[in-house]
């Protein structure tokens, strides 16, 4: 009986620990961008805004970037501060996935917060030495919205009046 | 004895930048127009403003001056420089007001980086940045790149347009008056960019799966930045968001071609088209390119990052590529390039010092005066080696025939020297804020020689006398020194002349 126990332990563990090294992996933007080659062909999930293009291409794939930087949740159109450069990767994913997503993120609104589950390709070795994220899944945590675009009048009237002053300026003092 | 300008020097001054100013003000309607368009009422406001400025200064300087006097060298090589200093700053208020910088001295920085074909960057946000601000961005590198002055000289024929064609680092006049050179270079311009964007927008919208409006305006942006070699990028993770060979092959021609020469240009377009390679120029470039991919591709292999040859040929060559022109794209992460150390470093650090071709829209100590300087070098070891009454010839094919004096060898050899230590004084400035020697070295080179390429030194958060020195870096390396110089004397004797 207990050798049956044993052996039914050992049979477990053998199909567990496979299962733990293969348990998706959550990363962020940064962490993909800064130890690349560390988490090459990693299984990994990881959260972002979906900016730029939705590139569809005929051989089934659609291309775009995942942002994962303080202006998702804080846009500078919405009073974000300038915290530096974008932390982005490139992902693909099959188009099947993508029906009905929100337009990418870009100059009037903010794209649609995702979560992706995926394969950090790290140079392939198919696409020429590109990295991205492979996707196989893919959750909206948050649709796209609008950004507001808010005109500063004054600006346009101190742009006019420094027109009309040079206007004045050409008249009055003609050359000699 | 240092003669002391007077109250007609300035006036002459003001005269020639108020022409220039109402140039660039004509040219600020463009974003102005394209923000309307689009409907960005905010960036339409602060460019309003822009062109506002640019207009008023124009029309003081024009309608003041007492009349269109004889612009002297001296003149001429102060308006260049106070033009490239005065354009970013006013060019800079959109950048600032638009909310993506901490402070104006960032926007700065990226106008200066902008207009001197640099392509570094303190923009936080670039994927959510207007397109009018974006165009404004790009259109400043292709401003810089064909030069302000080129382009006030094609509309305003006059005296005087040999030094300021001069000043702005341009060491040949390709047909025999200056505006007709002028005339020239912008068409070879015009007609890259009708058939860089259409290619560029046929690569986004057909291989790409692109919108047919953003595939244009990506080829447009691509275009400005790559032809003009500066580098900038509407999107974050610059040409690597494409991931395409065929939209990088694209943008490759296109460096080439920037980073020629548009005395190269008129030989490929009118011949003889033989006369090309037999260029000491083309010699060089071609040289120091092999050598240097060797360098990089050997230094890729060693680190193990990429597993097939394609792989390692296809980055090494874009990012290499992009290093020896000056434009400063790239397919891979500053944060894997600071990674690249060894002989991919060093591959990568002397292309991006040595540069491009003269007058063209590259920086660098430029590929003439790396032939020059090694044809002196071998000839000086020759003179050594064969008996005492020998002649060595002097002569080298670029144009024409021609020979080595000791006066151009001189001149060759100064400026050399003095981009060296452009190189030296950015390195040196960050090695004392205690950034590693590599990367310190890296960025200032890149900064110096009008590349871009960064592997994370230039950020919001560095300080502000590195910033300042990566200006000066920036504005010095694109005059190739002359102007600068003359502008520092010209103050100089303001002072101290009688």
């Amino acid at each position: 009986m207990s050798r049956c126990l044993l052996l039914a332990g050992m049979v477990t563990c053998l199909f567990a620990i496979p299962a733990v090294a293969m348990a998706d992996e959550e990363v962020t933007v940064g962490e993909l961008v800064d130890f690349s080659q560390e988490l090459a062909g990693t299984d990994a999930v990881v959260e972002g805004e979906l900016v730029g293009d939705y590139g569809f291409r005929d051989d089934g794939w659609m291309w775009t970037q995942l942002n994962g930087d303080s202006y998702v949740h804080e846009p500078i159109r919405e009073g974000g501060s300038p915290a530096g450069a974008n932390t982005g990767i490139g992902v693909r994913m099959p188009t099947d996935l993508v029906e009905h997503l929100d337009p990418p993120g870009g100059y009037r609104n903010r794209g649609p917060v995702v979560r992706l589950t995926g394969v950090w390709k790290y140079h392939d070795p198919e696409r020429q030495g590109e990295s991205y994220l492979e996707v196989s899944s893919l959750v909206v945590i948050e649709s796209g919205r609008g950004l507001d675009e808010q005109a500063d009048w004054r600006l346009v009237g101190v742009g006019a009046l420094l027109l009309a002053v040079a206007a004045v300026t050409w008249v009055l003092r003609p050359s000699e | 004895m240092l003669i002391r300008p007077v109250a007609e020097d300035f006036r002459v001054i003001a005269f020639y930048l108020g022409r220039i100013f109402l140039v660039v003000a004509a040219a600020g309607l463009l974003p102005l127009t394209w923000a309307a368009v689009s409907g960005e009422w905010s960036p339409f406001g602060s460019f309003l403003v822009m062109v506002g400025i640019f207009t008023l200064l124009g029309v003081v300087g024009v309608r003041l001056a007492p009349q269109e006097s004889k612009l002297t060298w001296s003149h001429g090589m102060v308006v260049v420089a106070l033009t490239w200093l005065i354009v970013p700053v006013i060019g800079a208020i959109p950048l600032f007001l638009s909310g993506h910088f901490g402070r104006p001295i960032d926007a700065l920085f990226d106008a200066v980086s902008g207009l001197t074909t640099t392509g570094l960057s303190l923009l936080s946000d670039v994927d959510h940045l207007a397109s009018s601000l974006n165009f404004w961005r790009h259109f400043l590198q292709f401003l810089g790149g064909q030069g302000i002055i080129l382009a006030a000289l094609t509309i305003f024929a006059g005296t005087g347009g040999i030094t300021l064609y001069f000043g702005e680092a341009r060491d040949e006049r390709i047909l025999p008056s200056v505006t007709s050179t002028a005339r020239f270079i912008w068409a070879v311009s015009v007609v890259h960019l009708v058939f860089g964007v259409t290619a560029l927008g046929l690569v986004g919208w057909l291989v790409l799966g692109f919108d047919v409006d953003r595939a244009l305006f990506h080829g447009l942006m691509t275009f400005f930045a790559g032809f003009d070699t500066g580098g900038f990028s509407p999107q974050s993770t610059s040409i690597g968001y494409y991931h395409s060979a065929i939209f990088e092959g694209v943008t490759s021609l296109l460096m080439v071609a920037g980073a020629m020469s548009f005395g190269l240009h008129y030989a490929l377009w009118r011949g003889p088209r033989r006369t090309v390679f037999a260029n000491l120029e083309t010699r060089t470039i071609l040289s120091t390119f092999g050598f240097t991919m060797v360098l990089t591709i050997l230094g890729l292999a060693a680190t193990g990052l990429f597993t097939t040859v394609a792989g390692l040929t296809r980055q090494g060559f874009f990012q290499l590529l992009s290093a020896h022109t000056g434009t400063g794209f790239s397919t891979v992460p500053s944060a894997e390039l600071a990674g690249w150390g060894g002989l991919a470093f060093g591959g990568m650090a002397i292309a991006m010092a040595l540069g491009g071709m003269g007058s063209s829209t590259a920086g660098g100590v430029k590929s003439l005066r790396i032939g020059l300087t090694i044809k002196t070098v071998v000839n000086q070891i020759r003179q050594v080696l064969l008996p005492e009454h020998a002649v060595v010839g002097t002569a080298y094919h670029q144009s024409g025939r021609k020979h080595l004096t000791p006066n151009l060898t001189q001149s060759v050899m100064i400026i050399s020297l003095l981009y060296v230590a452009l190189y030296l004084l950015g390195a040196g400035i960050g090695l004392a804020y205690g950034i590693p020697l590599q990367e310190a070295l890296f960025e200032s080179v890149s900064a110096s020689a009008n590349v871009g390429l960064s592997v994370g030194v230039t950020d919001p958060s560095m300080p502000m006398l590195l910033e300042l020195v990566y200006m000066l870096q920036m504005w010095a390396g694109r005059l190739e020194f002359v102007a600068v110089f003359s502008l520092l004397g010209f103050f100089y004797s303001w002072v101290r002349g009688k």
